[in-house]
């Protein structure tokens, strides 16, 4: 039972499986909500099986209906993607459980096929072991994420989603020519080889600066960022929740393979630009959120700062940085999905999401309340929680390099983050002029926010073990050497 | 996991778990909520008191789980000076129990007031049994976290603000000492608290890069412990119910502050070297002058439970002034004023929620004659009050002598004349009070009474600022007693200086 | 035996304060004799003994000796006399306020006179102050508020410098017994501080001149009982004091010795002058206290000057503090006797001969006891006989005033003041410069700066709330909204990225 437990291809099923089940939805929509909890399910458990997979025997390298590289596709699991994948499988869980919950039947059956759908291309492409590769599943992808906002029906979803499925395809598009130019100048696609094999040419040079544009545009760096807060604030709830969470750090994680495996990492002036704009989303960011007065683009505009932070650990360059950045990509994302089930539960049960109108929302939605702010502590960097983990690891290395300015940057962004968190506590604390309606939330909604938040918080007490698993693969080095 | 190591997270748990707890329970449980939150102060007590037994006996108690990497874990470690802030947190816990079980009777959303409270304090002990820097910066934002729902807990649109503030400062004093805390550990490595400091040690330490990371580490302590001008958020926090006034202001959130400066100073620096460093005399300073300011404030005060406050603003600065003043007897002074101003504050601000809860009093100019209707409430208020001057023999006598003592000691006279001035303050806004309320007339109607049959209040609130008052007389007349908190600070300090 | 002396001592103060508790007492008939009661077994006691307590305080101690022994006779008696005179003929309730600061005082009196060491002692007096403040103004009027406010400002001064005095000895010994820190402040370099600080906080418990204004006032507006208890309690516990703690004789300061004596020689001019012209007997009988406790001073300077002297003061401080208590009781109770019977005794009128040539022998008195004490061969100067004679004649003149205002006749004239020196002297014009500087400061205090605080702090609000800023971040995000600038930025970006790597 073991072996055959150790030689299961968990990889191929971790894709096949919401593939398979997002095709039975389709067919069945009567069954949509029980047949998509099952299939993910089912994912969660292969992901585990993925995982101990990996942790037994290293890293995991697929060749898909046995053709290797260069000719085949390849499947590569490392503990970068081990953790990508993990990430995806627990916030996948909980927004399954939370959709079951919110939609209404007729928008039901167009939803589960659709976020099935994507996380399967989402599953590839933390998997994909080439470039090539990664260009098809970012674009499925993308397409799936554009109609799911559009799924809200309505004047401002359509039109964000028109605007994200432009951007969509104009990143996708700077990507696909920087694979051109490299499969140009090295004839092959596959990472390993571009690794070893690629020379700085100007046609290499052109490529890095067109891949690197076209992801950050879709990763929405500032000052690209500005189609992120409408397609994520008027999408439905849990569809912001995986647009936050998950859509978001695909682009990202391509841009975090491409430059550790195949651009030279430790290059000092691309990589201060990038910090430098990536501060620069953090203050914005922030500042924006604070200034919102409606709860879902205040979620929305701090996803642009948190996403900034991640962006400060290239300049830095070392293991504890990028360990520090993926940890914050991870409690983010948990965080994040539990922001917007909260924001979700407060529009069902209030009818708006006006900040200043809230109402006492805490004694309503006690649980509610406490999943958001939870979250927020996760997002400000509190301890103990993912978030602050990430951000002492950062703050650590900033200070080791001598490069104080970031450090200031993680100070200053946690500060924001606690002013607009705290607005909204306070808010949902006092009366309002103005009363409301009130609906009831279904307690499953309110539960699932809570599970993902205290997850995040519990995140920052169990930290030996996901660090551990990023060292299997070792795209990082070691201690703090680049 | 033996009985030595489980037992700090014992004491930890015995408030976590009731408090969770509480957080689900319906409104109307009210005896199941009463049994659990007293059960669970006195199991802690009862704790706390083998812990105490086990320092003196020279038991080693501490809990570890790794936190970060580098080596830093979430260290529990029971030392002398723990085992004085926890002993004074759980006792005075007790008694605050009672008191908000009284308090609020009747008020909305009590599970969650208590549940708040009970994390608060398991904050508070977290802070006092913390071992290294890092878990002690840990249990300090949980303590924020846990305070401002009871701060906000009357929701109104005042609470709000005063909330607002309160995280305002707080937050950003947070933040100063993770920087702090981040840029020490890459100095000196994992480290924990030891007696007489651990940078001494250090060969190829940059005494400007010390003296940098001390202002960040003091002035996010600083924000906590109320040292001006950081102390804004004091006043305004006075919004929340009495009960949290009183456990903010004599036990929890300054008095986190206020121990985290004096573990900077005494387990992570040394006092030697902090001195060396040349750090102590400016800290020193800004101590006299928050002593001062907060006096000077408190003179204009009308409302009863702000005067209160800009008071704590300026005593606590006397455990910060002890500890700057190098010197063993100064440090003694600084230690057991960490105890003596808990009672004597907590009880202080008892009775002026007692007034405002049975007559609606909240101004002093209210106050006329109040000692003839609650007698009891009044005459615990004049202790505490007299103690804060520094009447002998009560708490405060006791703390003036070492603190001067101990300066004449160390050779710094102008302390002398700091403490003078602040007996003399603190003469002017407390006598005032207390002659309106014994001497003078009382008004025909009180702003908002409540009756309660022959005794003066409820007995849950008359209780404890009577045992509270008890405490702080026996401290003081005590003093020499064994097991007195001013043995336990000397044994302490004994630890402390190189023989 | 030794346990039963030792409970003996301590229910001296102890059982005054248990029962000043309304609680303990309230089904006893007559607490005040009650808490007497102690004293007076330890009186009939023959032997000297002390006992340590080491758990009070910083460790401290309770004893009698055949000085104190005294004195302690003399405040059983003072007590007990006014504690029959709280006990109204009338049959009116006493109030309970009353009877709880007389039993705080009568405890912390007899404490202090008990004491054997420094901290004892401050302990004692500092709640001798407080409690005879409560004693002024409990039921009293107006003008009794008055008397007890500056009182009590006196009395937290008084602390405050005897603290510092007190921290000063423990600095510079570790033993705070009397005989222990007088023989090291007598060694210390310190010990100039020490003699100033003594004598200064001790002069504003006394009632000295220049320091001595709540002594007019309070004699005059204080109920009779409580007037009867001023020379024998608070002014007695403070010469007392002085006695105990300045190292007299171990240690000589010149001049400031005789800057002392000139300083009681001017204290005894003031006091004969202000006092004869008063019109009230028992404002007189304040100044006449004020000139004897001038004639202590000048003895205790003569002390400080010369080192015999000082020693032989020690000898005779004890007697002569009881000879002013009963002096100034004896005196008060005549003028109070007065007030309340009109039919004029021979009684009466003897008493209170009686009564003014203890106070006109004062100087005589302490002359011989001082005599006595340096063992019948003082040395003494000239200037001595001249003082002692210049001050007799004072203290003639100030009798020979208060029985001329205590004349049958002159009843109806005793409710009508109208003096020409308002009671307090000078204190008036000193209170209205304090009244005047306290108002300036709540003003400051209370309008100004607050008023300067919120503008300052509206300013800044401003500054933040500017709708330019708004308006900034708004069109900052929107232009970057726009098609071609995020185009623009994104080729930029590009080729930014691709230049940077090469």
């Amino acid at each position: 039972m073991g072996a055959s437990l150790a030689n299961t291809p968990w990889g191929v099923l971790v894709i096949l499986l919401p593939l398979a089940g997002a095709l039975v939805c389709f067919l069945w929509p009567r069954r949509s909500v029980p047949l998509g909890l099952v299939t993910a399910l089912g994912v969660v458990a292969c992901v585990a099986g993925l995982g101990w997979q990996v942790a037994e025997q290293g890293v995991q390298r697929y060749a898909v209906g046995g053709w290797g590289a260069p000719l085949g596709i390849d499947l590569y699991a490392d503990g970068l993607s081990l953790l990508m994948l993990m990430m995806t499988a627990l916030v996948g869980l909980g927004i399954s459980v939370y959709s079951s919950g919110y939609f209404d039947r007729k928008t039901a059956t167009v939803f589960w096929s659709l976020w099935l759908f994507l996380w399967a291309a989402l599953n590839a492409l933390f998997l994909s072991a080439d470039i090539f590769n990664l260009y098809v599943t970012l674009e499925l992808m993308g397409l799936a994420a554009v109609a799911l906002v559009a799924l809200a029906g309505g004047a401002d979803a359509l039109i964000a989603a028109m605007r994200y499925l432009l951007v969509s395809l104009l990143g996708s598009l700077f990507y696909l020519l920087g694979v051109a130019l490299l499969y140009h100048s090295v004839g092959s696609v596959d990472i390993a080889i571009l690794a070893q094999q690629v020379e700085p040419l100007p046609a290499v040079w052109a490529a890095v600066g067109l891949m690197s544009a076209g992801l950050l545009l879709k990763t929405a760096l500032f000052p690209l960022h500005f189609w992120l807060p409408p397609a994520h604030a008027s999408a439905p709830a849990p569809v912001s929740a995986l647009l936050s969470a998950l859509v978001v750090k695909a682009s990202f994680y391509i841009l975090l393979r491409l430059w550790l495996e195949i651009f030279s990492p430790g290059d000092a002036a691309v990589g201060q630009l990038l910090g430098l704009l990536g501060a620069s989303a953090v203050l914005w960011g922030g500042i924006q959120a604070l200034r919102q007065t409606r709860l879902k683009l205040l979620i929305a505009y701090s996803t642009v700062a948190q996403l900034g932070y991640l962006f400060l650990a290239f300049p830095l360059g070392t293991s504890v940085a990028w360990k520090g950045a993926l940890y914050l990509l991870f409690s983010h994302a948990l965080a994040k999905a539990a922001m917007f089930m909260s924001a979700g539960n407060i529009l069902r049960c209030c009818g708006h999401d006006r900040i200043a109108d809230l109402d006492r929302v805490a004694r309503r939605l006690p649980l509610t309340l406490t999943a958001f702010t939870l979250a927020g502590i996760s997002s400000m960097g509190l301890p103990p929680s993912g978030g602050f983990t990430g951000k002492w690891m950062l703050l650590d290395a900033a200070l080791y390099s001598g490069q104080w300015w970031w450090a200031l940057t993680l100070i200053l962004g946690g500060l924001l983050a606690a002013a607009y968190v705290f607005k909204v506590v306070g808010y949902a604390f006092t009366p309002a002029e103005v009363t409301h309606e009130v609906s009831r939330v279904p307690a499953r909604m309110e539960w699932t926010a809570l599970v993902l938040a205290l997850a995040a918080v519990l995140l920052g007490l169990f930290t030996p073990w996901p660090l551990a698993l990023l060292d299997i693969g070792l795209p990082f080095g070691g201690g703090y050497a680049g | 996991m033996n009985w030595d190591s489980s037992l700090l997270l014992l004491i930890l748990a015995t408030s976590l778990l009731p408090g969770l707890v509480i957080f689900f329970l319906p409104e109307e449980r009210v005896a199941l909520r009463t049994t659990l939150n007293m059960a669970g102060a006195v199991v802690k007590l009862v704790l706390v008191g083998v812990v105490i037994w086990g320092v003196l006996h020279g038991h080693y108690y501490e809990s570890r789980l790794p936190l970060l990497p580098g080596g830093l874990d979430l260290v529990l470690h029971a030392d002398a000076e723990s085992v004085l802030f926890v002993t004074l947190s759980t006792v005075l816990w007790l008694v605050t129990t009672v008191y908000a079980i009284g308090y609020l009777e009747g008020s909305h959303h009590r599970s969650r007031f208590f549940g708040f409270f009970s994390l608060c304090v398991t904050a508070t002990v977290g802070v006092a049994l913390a071992g290294n820097m890092i878990t002690f910066l840990l249990f300090y934002e949980l303590l924020t976290l846990s305070t401002y729902p009871l701060i906000v807990h009357r929701e109104t649109e005042e609470a709000r603000q005063a909330g607002r503030i309160y995280l305002r400062y707080t937050i950003a004093g947070g933040a100063l000492l993770l920087v702090g805390t981040v840029w020490l550990y890459d100095v000196a490595g994992a480290f924990e608290f030891t007696h007489r400091g651990v940078l001494a040690g250090l060969d190829d330490a940059d005494r400007t890069v010390l003296t940098a990371i001390f202002v960040l580490l003091i002035a996010g302590l600083g924000v906590k412990a109320a040292l001006v001008p950081l102390h804004g958020w004091l006043p305004r926090a006075m919004v929340a119910p009495a009960p949290v006034s009183a456990l903010l202001h004599a036990v929890a959130v300054v008095k986190a502050g206020a121990f985290g400066i004096v573990r900077v100073v005494d387990d992570v620096y040394g006092v030697e070297f902090a001195a060396s460093l040349g750090v102590t005399g400016p800290l020193a300073v800004v101590a006299a002058t928050t002593i001062i300011y907060g006096s000077l404030r408190a003179l204009f005060q009308d409302n009863l439970k702000r005067r209160l406050a800009y008071s704590t603003v300026s005593q606590v600065s006397y455990i910060v002034l002890g500890i700057a003043v190098v010197g063993p007897i100064a440090t003694i002074g600084g230690l057991v004023h960490l105890v003596h101003q808990g009672v004597m504050k907590i009880t202080l601000f008892f009775c002026a929620g007692n007034l405002a809860e049975t007559l609606g009093i909240h101004k002093v100019s209210d106050m006329n004659g109040v000692g003839r209707r609650m007698p009891w409430t009044m005459a615990a208020f004049t202790v505490g009050a007299l103690g804060m001057i520094g009447v002998p023999p009560l708490a405060g006598f006791i703390t003036k002598w070492y603190l001067g003592l101990g300066a004449l000691d160390a050779g710094q006279d102008w302390v002398i004349l700091v403490l003078a001035g602040s007996s003399l303050l603190n003469a002017g806004y407390f006598l005032p009070v207390l002659y309106a309320a014994w001497f003078k007339a009382p008004p025909d109607a009180w702003p908002a009474e409540r009756a309660y049959g022959r005794s003066e209040t409820a007995w849950a609130l008359l209780l404890p600022p009577v045992v509270t008052a008890l405490l702080t007389l026996a401290v003081g007349l005590l003093a020499s007693a064994p097991f007195s908190p001013l043995q336990w600070a000397r044994f302490i300090t004994t630890q402390e200086y190189a023989p | 035996m030794n346990a039963t002396l030792s409970v003996l001592l301590l229910s001296v103060p102890g059982l005054p304060l248990l029962l000043a508790f309304p609680a303990l007492r309230s089904r006893l008939s007559r607490p005040c004799y009650l808490a007497l009661l102690p004293a007076v077994i330890l009186l009939v006691v023959p032997a000297a003994f002390s006992i340590e307590v080491p758990w009070l305080l910083f460790g401290t101690g309770l004893g009698i000796d055949g000085a104190s022994r005294w004195l302690l006779a003399m405040s059983v008696v003072l007590w007990a006399v006014a504690a029959s005179l709280l006990h109204a003929p009338a049959g009116q309730a006493v109030d309970n306020r009353l009877t709880v600061f007389f039993l705080l005082t009568m405890a912390a009196h007899l404490g202090a006179i008990l004491a054997t060491d420094v901290v004892g002692f401050f302990v004692t007096s500092s709640l001798l102050g407080y409690g005879f403040y409560g004693l002024l103004v409990a039921g009293g009027d107006a003008a009794a508020r008055r008397a007890g406010r500056v009182y009590l400002g006196f009395m937290i001064v008084a602390d405050l410098i005897l603290f510092e005095a007190l921290l000063i000895a423990a600095a510079n010994t570790g033993d705070l017994d009397f005989e222990a820190v007088r023989h090291a402040m007598a060694q210390s370099p310190a010990s100039g501080w020490y003699v100033s600080m003594v004598l200064a906080g001790f002069a504003l418990k006394a009632g000295i001149w220049p320091l001595h204004f709540w002594l007019p006032l309070t004699f005059r507006s204080v109920r009779p009982a409580v007037a009867l208890l001023l020379g024998g309690v608070p002014v007695a516990i403070a010469l007392l004091g002085m006695v105990r703690w300045l190292p007299l004789g171990e240690i000589t300061f010149p001049d400031l010795g005789v800057g002392i004596q000139w300083l009681g020689l001017a204290a005894a001019i003031y006091g004969t002058v202000v006092g004869l012209v008063q019109s009230h007997p028992r404002a007189l009988l304040a100044y006449a206290g004020v000139v004897v406790t001038s004639l202590f001073i000048m003895l205790l300077g003569s002390g400080l000057e010369e080192s015999l002297t000082g020693y032989a003061i020690q000898g005779a401080a004890h007697l002569f503090i009881l000879y002013l208590g009963i002096t100034l009781a004896a005196l008060v109770a005549g003028s109070m006797l007065a007030e309340k019977v009109t039919a004029r005794s021979a009684l009466l009128v003897t008493g209170r001969r009686m009564g003014a040539l203890l106070l006109v022998l004062s100087p005589m008195m302490i002359l011989f006891l001082f005599w006595i004490s340096a063992g019948g061969d003082p040395q003494l100067a000239d200037s001595w006989m001249v003082a002692v004679w210049s001050w007799t004649v004072c203290t003639t003149l100030l009798a020979l005033r208060w029985l001329y205002l205590l004349r049958p006749g002159q009843q109806q004239e005793i409710s009508s003041p109208a003096p020409m020196i308002p009671p307090g002297d000078l204190w008036s014009i000193l209170e209205r410069w304090f009244s005047r500087g306290s108002r300036w400061i709540m003003s400051m205090g209370l309008q100004v700066l607050p008023r300067w605080r919120a503008s300052v702090l509206a300013v800044a609000s401003c500054l933040l709330q500017v709708r330019v800023w708004q308006k900034a971040l708004d069109a900052g995000e929107r232009s970057l909204q726009s098609w071609s600038l995020a185009v623009t930025l994104l080729l930029l970006l590009g080729i930014a990225i691709a230049l940077l790597s090469t």
